[in-house]
């Protein structure tokens, strides 16, 4: 691995830590910008490969240092270009950011994919994310032999943090709970029935929510009839205040988000709801504040209800179990690390090199022996004649693939050359040479 | 009588290896333990199976001329009732609370087993006796399956209503699920239990000349709450919890039978 000053894998950054939603909404990339910008970076000679990972909460830029980048700070090279791309002053977005090289640009995208750099912290639609940037990118012809190895690594890295850790096993969103909780009594949510009292804010999130999960029977009881209707465009039906004593007994799932001042569903209403549902269990989401259910329904048997408190208790019970998921995560991730490390030191030019002259002396001494034991009759003087052709035999035919692999112009094109003559020749690296 | 106790004990050991991964997959939820532990519990039954067939083959009958081959043919049935279950309902999370019957049952049975195969009795031979005495134990096997489902289902209400919502609630299945399997395995017992009775009245009256045996009695009754289990929810609307608890004094009281009801009252359902 080259010195962190040297090493030809870059990243600039900006994300929702140090950057305001209004700077970062400039510098968000739009798929077409991300071809455009990576190829224009490339004819500047700013990286030689790259990679945009853009998302509401992060823009960032991954690349292998380019020719032009050889000199100077390539960071602050890469900054300057965002800067200009996006039309947004330098000084504006130099102090805000990270940047970072090397070893420290790698474990920072292997954080990123773990969810460990997300605002909700082991959140898993960033591996998404990520996945569909470097698809994107590859597509493009924008990746080469490096990122695509760094991001197959980092997408493995994430994919085992999820699968090994408990980091992303449990919600930790109020829906992301009250979901959890309702397949806890009911597996399957979609061909359940969901009553929704209410067709305000909260209640449009849980409405589109269960719509995502696949439910169709969906009730809106609310005191307005035409918000409830305008509420249950895509799936459901909407009734008046006054049908919710018939609907109650009929629902599963009973989600309350009014902003009624008293309980609109009493210990009566659901004692009764109850003994007509043939055993059937009835769950309440009481999402109002004030409360929209009475306390007392919790004491009845077949019914059980959860209020905001109760959700907000339990999704940071969530976060905290989450938190100590992180050690763990991070011991994958370092694992990994290691190994992309230890693939990418093995390509640097130098052991490449030493690599392929131990090689062919080892090749020439041991055919030199071999062919001086038929040829006894030779006089010492002759014997050392022959030793010199065959050194500079060896070193002729070294010339050329020895100035091949120290004047590829850019980093990803040396690095290809010494993965080719490694694999040529079967070498054994030492990356101490 | 060496075979058949190797294969027991074999048995044995894989029952304990998927329970083993049965538990580490309750912690960890690795799908490979799940995998391994059925893996196990296949083999285990099938080694079980073929102990069985040696130990039947001595007494020519099907064994349970003991107490001891009817424990490991309970174990049997029990680790046979929670396969069936476990396919049928595509859930594995109850393994660890479930497999330990089948081990408990099959240890016994090992550690209890005769030095020698016991005489076979001409009276209790025929397939009318056999299969009255193989469903019947089947019928408790899959009751017993019940009974550890329900408190599973009490748990889990429980974990609801006070909120504290820990690893087993995350790891055990939802109340539906689990309200489905109970069903499923009271129904496997209720058909067992009353083909075995019928057959065993038959079987009374050409041996005994009568139906009449007190067991009788408690067996019908036994057979009538676990009926009244299954249509409890459907049509008097009970809770699943009241459902359970009938389920748990079910179970009650075929201990009842099994224990008090063959030592004390009845002379003709004792195990020697």
């Amino acid at each position: 691995m080259s010195r962190p000053d040297e090493s030809p894998l870059l990243l600039v950054g900006w994300d929702f830590r140090q950057t305001p939603v209004e700077l970062r909404e400039r510098l968000a990339f739009s798929p077409e910008s991300i071809e455009a910008a990576v190829l224009r970076m490339r004819e500047e000679g700013l990286l030689a490969e790259g990679v945009i990972v853009s998302t509401c909460n992060r823009s960032e830029v991954y690349g292998v240092r380019g020719p032009a980048a050889l000199e100077g700070d390539p960071l602050l090279a890469l900054t300057g270009f965002v800067s200009e791309f996006h039309g947004v002053p330098r000084h504006e977005i130099e102090g805000v950011g990270y940047r970072h090289m090397g070893a420290d640009a790698v474990r920072h995208l292997f954080r990123v994919t773990a969810g460990l750099e997300s605002l909700a912290l082991g959140e898993h639609q960033i591996i998404g994310q990520v996945r569909e940037a470097f698809r994107f990118a590859s597509s493009a012809g924008l990746t080469r032999t490096v990122l695509n190895r760094l991001f197959q690594k980092a997408l493995e890295a994430g994919k085992r943090v999820r699968n090994e850790t408990g980091l992303n096993s449990k919600p930790i969103s109020i829906p992301g709970v009250a979901i959890e909780l309702a397949q806890k009594i009911y597996e399957d949510l979609a061909p359940r029935r969901f009553l929704i009292l209410g067709a305000g804010e909260t209640s449009s999130i849980f409405y589109d929510l269960l719509v995502a999960r696949g439910a169709t029977n969906i009730e809106v009881v609310n005191r307005t009839l035409e918000k409830a209707q305008a509420l249950c465009q895509r799936a459901g039906r909407a009734y008046p205040w006054e049908d919710l004593a018939a609907r109650l007994p009929k629902a599963d799932v009973v989600v309350s988000a009014t902003s009624a001042t008293e309980p609109v569903i009493t210990r009566e209403d659901v004692r009764r709801a109850v003994s007509q549902r043939r055993g059937q269990p009835l769950f309440f989401l009481d999402l109002g504040i004030p409360r929209n259910v009475d306390p007392k329904v919790a004491d009845l048997d077949n019914a059980f209800l959860y209020a905001v408190d109760d959700l907000q208790e339990i999704a940071e019970r969530n976060r905290q179990e989450r938190q100590r998921e992180v050690v763990p995560a991070m011991a994958i991730l370092e694992e990994e690390l290691e190994d992309f490390l230890g693939w990418f030191g093995s390509l640097a030019v130098v052991p490449t090199i030493t690599a392929l002259r131990r090689k062919f002396e080892a090749i020439r001494e041991a055919e030199f022996d071999r062919s001086l034991e038929k040829l006894n009759h030779l006089s010492p003087g002759d014997r050392e004649k022959i030793r010199l052709m065959a050194q500079h035999m060896v070193r002729a035919l070294l010339r050329r693939p020895t100035e091949a692999l120290k004047e590829a112009d850019d980093p990803t094109r040396r690095l290809e050359r010494a993965e080719a003559a490694q694999y040529l020749f079967d070498l054994d690296i030492d990356p101490k040479d | 009588m060496v075979i058949s106790l190797l294969l027991g004990g074999t048995a044995l050991l894989l029952y304990l290896g998927a329970e083993a991964f049965s538990i580490a997959n309750l912690r960890k939820e690795k799908a490979v333990f799940g995998l391994v532990a059925k893996a196990l519990l296949t083999l285990g039954f099938a080694v079980h199976f073929a102990a069985l067939e040696f130990g039947g083959r001595l007494t020519h009958t099907v064994p349970y001329r003991d107490l001891s081959a009817s424990m490991s043919l309970f174990a049997w049935m029990v680790a046979g009732s929670y396969g069936i279950m476990r396919l049928r309902h595509r859930e594995a999370s109850t393994g660890p609370f479930l497999l330990p019957v089948a081990i408990l049952f099959l240890g016994v049975s090992l550690l209890t087993h005769p030095a020698q195969a016991p005489a076979a009795d001409p009276k209790l031979s025929g397939a009318l006796f056999a299969f009255h005495v193989t469903l019947a134990i089947l019928g408790y096997a899959a009751f017993t399956l019940s009974f550890v489902l329900a408190q599973l289902y009490l748990i889990q209400v429980r974990q609801l209503h006070t909120r504290k919502l820990g690893l087993l609630f995350s790891r055990l299945p939802a109340l539906d699920v689990l309200s489905r399997m109970h069903h499923t395995s009271i129904g496997i017992g209720v058909v067992a239990m009353t083909v075995a009775s019928t057959l065993g009245l038959i079987w009374a009256k050409q041996n005994w000349g009568t139906y009449w045996d007190p067991k009788v009695a408690f067996t019908f009754l036994l057979i009538g709450i676990y009926v009244l289990c299954l249509l409890a929810g459907r049509f008097l609307r009970w809770s699943g919890k009241r459902v359970a608890l009938l389920s748990i004094g079910g179970y009650m009281l075929m201990l009842f039978s099994f224990t008090i009801v063959n030592l004390f009252i009845t002379q003709e359902h004792v195990f020697h």
